[in-house]
């Protein structure tokens, strides 16, 4: 037998009661609670993005619902580049492991979920995203509350080929389907044959969504997803092109943040309309001139996933410098290929949305990409975050740094560091490189 | 004949060109029918100088030697490249080699399909595999189909003489020790089939015998290297029974096709290779196979021996330890680096390990 569970009228019941009364009911407690801290504003930054309460309501509540999950929806455990939008037209409740392993990161509770997958015999040379979920899983432990154990597994290899590792060990842990979208690296142009290739497994999997979601496929549902997908991930390219002004209205430290539903709720309509509102705000702050940094007097580009337990640090730092981080290639992901997305072809553009993204592309793209965005976004300084658990966001940055320079002449410096494995950052190396950066940006 | 000087003749007296391959898997019938011989680069014996200036130093030493090799100017006899899909760390070196070092001789690649495989994988392998010919055809082109059918027999050929090697040394009738073993065995990464199979033949005959009474292991990883591994083991008596490593039987025992078109057979040949992990096979697969090589051979011990920073070693050996111990399988798992020879340390636990599985 396996893992999956079945659907129960009491659990659907439960899950619609926690939706319609116990989220807002929360909702409303956070807020109670919210009110009575006051933060001291920080001069180095503009006034708070007014939207980040609404980001926050969103986020607890999907996190909070998800408890319930089980048994009332099916459930799915799934990569933050695989195509969610087939599994959304059968109903499913998904779950981002990237995004908890980032919300692990930032609450530092990183290192303690890697120990955990450790003491299992995984090695801590691993990526420690994977390891906090394993760590997750041997432990229960998570600043979430409870996370619904997946009654699917969906991963697609177009960020890198750890997600197959690690998914086809948690689909043994837990004996539950695991559906892999495989995602021909692209050495050169991708071909008719990859599109085939990826369209046809889109295609392949509906007998077994079928299945685990005990619903059937209805053309019409996905392509109304596949809609709302594009509709998003084109709101959140506009909201990344706010910060070409100067000075920028929010900051990449703000989108890494900010990204959360792009990734995590794509293909809902409390993403698309959560992007209306924030694309709203920063319009407005453009048109009034208001910046996220009180003087921004450089502007920065960040390559790489966050290193999530240092993003507040690293804001203020760079901040109390007038300098602003304006763009980067990790939060542009979720912009630069969506618009492939077309309702009435919807396997064949998917396959080309999914199958271009940047960490499926070669690095001459890369390259490409890093220099335009240099150019629209006025860059001065590049951080390049050389991430131990990220080989292929990683490997080819050192030749990357160097030709940036080489065409361009901009500065720029590696932070040898990890998303949220702690013990492999080093504060004095890092405050070396930094200040040697500093010198060579105002020279 | 050293393996430089082989190359160096299969250019000059052959009239063949020479194409480094990285690893892992790859058609080879496809080079051989294009007169193209392969060169694999697994762990090129060049001290580390150059790749340090374009990789990190937490990726593994496979992709770091192979790099070096490349930036010292020591693979001038290749005079193409072709890089398999094999993980993240070989994808992204393709991607450093053709994009940002500028090397003057052409780049290939190749891309196989990851496990879990559908109806579509064994379409798109195909495509791949005739999109591979056609790129590789300037260089040594045009591709005769009938040539292409000879050398898939002849691959086949190739795999049974495999096969019975490693079949006679599981029986314990092969009187070679584990470091001649796998001296013979990774010949097949630069003979060209011509020469391999007369290799294999020779090899066979001679080496008939009887194996040591010794304790007997299975030994899983990526390649038998450092190649002290096997000295020590020589040492102690002990005989490396069966192996699952990338480079040897997971490559290299591979069930023929009865298809009449070769790129049927190469089609259903890859996708009836053992198990691996750069191929995301589920771990019922490996289990599976793991266990019946040590059934066949009386291994009673398994040690795995990992390059450090293996990512797709090393994610599937807490399972597949935890699963073998279940089944009474001991094992033990050591981190390594090419080249590097084993420390003290590794070498007392590997004499406590056979000491172990013996008692």
């Amino acid at each position: 037998m396996n893992g999956e569970a079945p659907m129960s009228l009491a659990n659907k019941l439960q899950f619609q009661f926690m939706k319609d009364l116990g989220a807002p009911a929360l909702m409303a407690l956070n807020q109670a609670g919210k009110k009575k801290r006051a933060h001291k504003p920080n001069p180095d930054f503009g006034p708070p993005l007014k939207s980040a309460k609404r980001l926050k309501e969103i986020m607890s509540r999907h996190y909070f619902l998800a408890r319930y999950a089980r048994g009332a929806r099916p459930v799915a455990w799934v990569t933050s580049g695989a195509p969610v939008e087939l599994l959304r037209a059968f109903g499913f409740y998904t779950i981002y492991p990237e995004n908890h392993g980032a919300l692990c990161g930032a609450q530092k509770m990183g290192t303690k979920l890697c120990q955990a997958a450790e003491e299992h015999g995984y090695h801590p040379d691993l990526c420690s995203y994977a390891r906090i979920d394993l760590g997750h899983h041997f432990t229960g432990l998570t600043p979430a509350g409870r996370l619904p154990k997946p009654d699917l597994l969906f991963a697609s290899n177009n960020i890198c080929q750890t997600v197959l590792y690690w998914y086809k060990a948690l689909a043994h842990y837990w004996n539950v389907p695991f559906l892999l979208f495989d995602t021909p690296y692209n050495f050169r142009d991708i071909t008719d044959s990859d599109i085939s290739f990826m369209s046809a497994q889109l295609r392949e999997m509906i007998p077994a969504l079928e299945r685990v979601s005990g619903q059937k496929f209805s053309m019409e549902r996905f392509q109304e997803v596949v809609n709302l997908a594009h509709d998003t991930s084109a709101l959140w390219g506009q909201v990344l092109a706010t910060m070409s002004h100067r000075p920028a209205p929010m900051t990449i430290f703000d989108a890494f943040v900010h990204l959360a539903p792009v990734v995590s709720l794509r293909g809902l309509p409390v993403s698309q309309a959560y992007y209306q509102l924030l694309l709203a705000e920063l319009q407005e702050r453009v048109s009034k001139g208001i910046g996220a940094v009180t003087n921004e007097n450089k502007r920065l580009m960040w390559d790489n996933i966050a290193i999530w337990y240092k993003v507040r640090d690293y804001a203020e730092l760079f901040a109390s410098k007038g300098m602003n981080f304006v763009a980067a290639t990790y939060t542009n992901a979720w912009a630069e290929t969506i618009h492939n997305l077309d309702p009435a072809q919807p396997f064949e553009s998917m396959a080309k949305a999914y199958g271009l993204v940047i960490l499926n592309n070669n690095l001459n793209h890369r390259l490409n990409l890093m220099e335009q965005m240099i150019k629209d976004y006025q860059v001065d300084g590049l951080v390049i975050h050389s991430a131990r658990s990220c080989k292929p966001y990683s490997v080819g940055q050192y030749d990357m740094k160097r030709l940036l320079m080489e065409r361009l002449n901009v500065p720029s410096v590696v932070i040898e560091a990890d998303i949220t494995d702690s013990r492999h950052y080093s504060e004095e190396q890092a405050q070396v490189r930094l200040e040697a950066f500093f010198e060579a940006l105002e020279s | 004949m050293d393996r430089q000087e082989y190359l160096r003749s299969q250019k000059e007296d052959k009239g063949r060109k020479v194409c480094g391959v990285f690893p892992a898997q790859y058609p080879k019938e496809i080079l051989w029918a294009l007169n193209l011989a392969p060169a694999e680069i697994w762990d090129p014996p060049v001290s580390p100088e150059l790749a340090a200036g374009h990789l990190q130093p937490y990726i593994c030493s496979v992709v770091r030697q192979g790099l070096e090799l490349l930036l010292q100017g020591k693979a001038g006899v290749c005079d193409a490249f072709l890089f398999p899909h094999t993980c993240d760390s070989i994808q992204n070196l393709a991607s450093v080699v053709n994009d940002y070092i500028g090397l003057d001789k052409p780049c290939h690649f190749f891309y196989h399909p990851k496990a879990p495989h559908g109806a579509a994988a064994k379409v798109y392998y195909q495509e791949q595999l005739k999109a591979l010919a056609r790129g590789l055809e300037p260089l040594a082109g045009p591709l005769r189909e009938d040539e292409l059918k000879r050398r898939v027999a002849q691959g086949q050929r190739v795999a049974e003489l495999y096969g019975q090697l490693y079949g006679q040394r599981a029986a314990g009738r092969l009187a070679c020790s584990n470091a001649g073993f796998y001296q013979a065995a990774r010949r097949g990464e630069y003979l060209f089939p011509d020469d391999l199979v007369p290799y294999l033949e020779g090899f066979l005959q001679g080496a008939q015998g009887t194996a040591p009474a010794g304790p007997r292991v299975l030994l899983s990883g990526v390649l038998p290297n450092p190649p002290e591994i096997l000295t020590l083991l020589d040492d102690l008596g002990a005989t490396v029974a069966a192996d699952d490593l990338l480079a040897c039987s997971r490559r290299l025992l591979i069930p023929p096709s009865a298809a009449n078109d070769p790129w049927q057979a190469l089609t259903e040949q890859y996708f009836a290779m053992p198990p691996c992990s750069s191929k995301g096979s589920p771990f019922s697969e490996r289990l599976d196979f793991i266990l019946g090589q040590c059934h066949k051979s009386g291994a009673t011990g398994v040690i795995f021996y990992l390059v450090k920073f293996c990512e797709p070693e090393l994610f599937d050996v807490p399972i597949l330890t935890e699963e073998l111990k279940k089944r009474g399988l001991p094992c033990l798992t050591l981190d390594v680096e090419l080249n590097q020879g084993l420390s003290g340390q590794m070498s007392t636990r590997v004499e406590a390990f056979l000491e172990m599985i013996n008692s």
